[in-house]
């Protein structure tokens, strides 16, 4: 005998959590965009949408946030920390992707020092994923080693039910079963069965991806600069990806007060890794997008043993030429052995 | 009793006419509200956007931007330049919702002291009636409270 | 021959003869509707090319990449009438020299590619003509219209509702061929005249010198429009500072290589109704 949640009762969901100090956050249409947002009424929620534009690394690194506030003084700094309220947050109908690219991010963000800005939002937050039934032509979930059910990442999972009418609800921690209290008496039992989970061919492998962007010889190869060619060098795909963390700190204000911030960067940008001297050791757009393949599939796994990538497809879905990841490892995947 | 609201009104002048003017204003003792901070350029041709664009983030309830008129600019095109440059400027700000009220231009030679006198009083009047530029400032105070998320 | 095999083999054509080293057009992209820049060097790539209603994207950006036209060789590229006002643009203001171009040229109508009589940038005067006569966008008229009825005030809440959802990734900067500087205003620190961060003021204000920058330059082509991860109706922006030219000054932005930049000039007699 499984829990099952009913479309029907969402409504008393929503309120059993907010009554239990929860804020809601569910993905909503907006302004011609889609993304996730507070909601207080099942009728708010956008849950027909594949995935939704945005992700919801925004609410765990925004793209802009005060990290200290100061003041300097004739002999000494006033500062005043400005950490993330303790908001308890539930994100209702996370999908599987986007839930993996917080899992994804965590060792980074607590790597050489715990950065409490991302951690204090994460401890707050329950993530309640709902598995995909339906993808598109950009989903590649199950070339990265997940899938439209994957439960990485996520506290409760549901699985949409095969007549329609709710989801069949698994808690996978202990943070996942304490939000099913409050919602314990709106929770059935049955004994449907789930729909089939969507089906999303594998677009290339990583395996061998991964042996060649290890092997040094094909740093150089000029593999790179035909695959970029068309890059132009926006920030779309690091920006909509769940998974990317680069930022860059600014200090706003006068020259006696302001606000340190932490602002969104990407590798993208012809000036990331521009230095003071003037010297770009990253001065092409070839180079820059070896770095995020390197970065995600090579880099990245051997500091923390995971590819910094869930599968979403946002990078190629969004890329204004048509451009995304998909496509450069489907042509290592072809590349002649 | 509470205080009147005081505008914030920050002045983009050209030297060689409405400083001058301004200057001429305060040797013929002419009194005029002491809302408006002056900021001298050499021409109004120097004149950027960016620089009203500066005076709203930082504060300003309006703007005044000025210079010499059309044929007497002391570097013959300056003010030229400038005119083409307001006409754009002014229809993208009010395209956005920004009031036209708030961004004013005038021509001002440096004979006119009493233009410049009561120019700055109709202004800060009209500034006054508006109120501050809360839409604007608004948006300045939310970066200064927690990250929306 | 359709008119995808007859610039196919014309492409083919000019690089086996060397007439030109490099052919920027369209291919197939990750789905049947979309198309991707391509770039093709030798004339068996050639057959990649495609060309239809679906070609929208306006690849004269491509034109000022790194080095591309430092050789003094000849590039050909396929382009639209926004484009090839664009090349005007580029060559008034002296970022590329446009004999180094052949420009395969083509328009769209009822969802057809149409082939446009001219290889060199100069015999599409009569096209820019046309466009100008055609009138600005007129597909965007019934949305400009509304904006300029309402209240400043709503106005302003549209555009904070609008620029609230923008990322600051500058896919609308990158896509422009207009926006070719190499250290662009936000990148410039000393001093920071605009907020990097991403708050809805700094994206106010990103957004407002962006379009300040494009004013009599734009060319309407969407690029900005469609690259906007946020769908941020960036047309809409662009169109007003395009109006305004046109109405003040009779200015219309890429007429010939030789058409002096509309905020360089001016005339004597330039309207000035607002000015005390």
């Amino acid at each position: 005998m499984t829990r099952i949640l009913l479309k029907n009762k969402l409504d008393d969901c929503i309120a059993a959590w907010r009554s239990a100090g929860f804020s809601v956050l569910a993905p909503v249409r907006r302004s011609d965009l889609s993304r996730f947002d507070e909601v207080e009424r099942s009728a708010d929620m956008a849950l027909d949408l594949v995935l939704t534009e945005r992700t919801i690394k925004d609410h765990f690194f925004p793209q802009t946030e005060p990290l200290v506030k100061y003041r300097i003084k004739k002999h000494d700094i006033d500062s005043q920390e400005m950490l993330p309220p303790d908001r308890k947050r539930v994100f209702f109908g996370v999908r599987p992707c986007d839930a993996s690219g917080l899992a994804i991010d965590d060792p980074l963000f607590g790597w050489d020092y715990r950065d409490e800005y991302w951690f204090k939002r994460r401890d707050n937050a329950v993530i309640v994923t709902i598995a995909c039934t339906a993808s598109d032509d950009f989903c590649m979930c199950t070339s990265v080693n997940l899938a439209p059910d994957s439960t990485k990442g996520s506290d409760v999972i549901l699985r949409p039910l095969q007549n329609g009418n709710g989801w069949l609800v698994e808690a996978l921690s202990d943070r996942g079963n304490a939000l099913l209290e409050p919602i314990a008496s709106i929770l059935q039992e049955g004994s449907e069965s789930p729909a089939p989970s969507a089906s999303v061919p594998v677009r290339f492998d990583v395996e061998k991806v991964m042996e060649w962007l290890a092997d040094p010889a094909s740093f150089e190869s000029h593999f790179w600069k035909d695959i970029s060619v068309r890059c132009i060098g926006c920030g779309s795909c690091t920006f909509l990806c769940p998974t990317c963390h680069c930022f860059d700190i600014q200090d706003e204000g006068d020259t006696y007060t302001g606000i340190r911030r932490k602002n969104w960067d990407s590798c993208s940008f012809p000036m990331f890794t521009m230095h003071t001297s003037g010297h770009n050791p990253r001065n092409t757009q070839s180079t820059r997008w070896r770095q995020r393949i390197m970065h995600k599939f090579n880099y990245y796994r051997g500091k923390f043993g995971v590819n910094s990538c869930s599968g979403c497809g946002r990078c190629t879905r969004q890329c204004p030429v048509d451009m995304g990841i998909t496509e450069t490892l489907q042509a290592i995947t072809n590349l002649p052995k | 009793m509470s205080e009147p609201f005081e505008p914030k009104i920050v002045a983009f002048v050209c030297t060689y006419c409405t400083y001058a003017g301004a200057d001429l204003a305060g040797t013929s003792r002419m009194k005029y509200a002491s809302n408006v901070r002056m900021v001298r350029l050499p021409c109004t041709g120097r004149i950027s956007p960016m620089f009203i664009l500066k005076a709203l983030q930082k504060g300003a309830d309006g703007v005044l931007v000025s210079g010499c008129h059309p044929g007497d600019c002391h570097f013959a095109q300056g003010n030229y330049h400038a005119r083409r440059r307001w006409t754009v400027f002014r229809a993208l700000l009010a395209f956005t919702g920004i009031p036209e009220q708030r961004i004013r231009f005038s021509w001002i030679s440096a004979a006119e002291g009493a233009k410049f006198a009561d120019l700055i009083n109709t202004l800060t009047e009209d500034i006054r009636k508006l109120g501050p530029f809360d839409q604007y400032h608004e948006l300045q105070k939310v970066i200064e409270t927690q990250a929306t998320y | 021959m359709g008119i995808q095999e007859q610039y196919i083999s014309e492409a083919a054509g000019l690089l086996s003869s060397g007439a030109v080293k490099l052919v920027i057009g369209y291919s197939e992209g990750s789905t049947t509707d979309r198309r991707r820049p391509v770039f093709v060097r030798t004339p068996a790539e050639a057959e990649r090319l495609m060309l239809d209603g679906a070609c929208v994207a306006n690849l004269s950006t491509y034109l000022l990449s790194e080095g591309l036209l430092s050789d003094g060789k000849s590039v050909a590229v396929f382009l639209k009438p926004d484009g090839i006002r664009s090349i005007n643009i580029l060559a008034a203001e002296a970022q590329l020299n446009p004999e180094q171009l052949v420009i395969f040229g083509f328009d769209i109508q009822n969802g057809q590619a149409r082939p446009l009589q001219g290889r060199k940038i100069s015999d599409f005067t009569p096209i820019v003509e046309a466009a100008r006569a055609a009138g600005l966008s007129p597909e965007l008229q019934g949305e400009a219209e509304r904006l300029e009825h309402i209240s400043a005030a709503e106005r302003f809440e549209y555009w904070k509702e609008q620029f609230s959802k923008c990322i600051k990734c500058y896919a609308c900067r990158q896509v422009c061929p207009m926006c070719y500087c190499r250290r662009c205003i936000v990148d410039v620190n000393q001093p920071q005249w605009v907020n990097t961060s991403s708050h809805t003021l700094g994206n106010f204000e990103w957004n407002i010198v962006r379009a300040f920058h494009l004013a009599g330059r734009c060319v309407a082509c969407g690029g900005c429009d469609r690259s906007c991860p946020v769908n941020i109706p960036l047309r809409l922006i662009n169109h007003r500072m395009a109006k305004e030219v046109l109405d003040a000054f009779d200015y219309y932005a890429g007429e010939s290589t030789d058409q002096k930049p509309v905020l360089a000039t001016f005339r004597p007699d330039d309207p000035e109704t607002f000015i005390l």
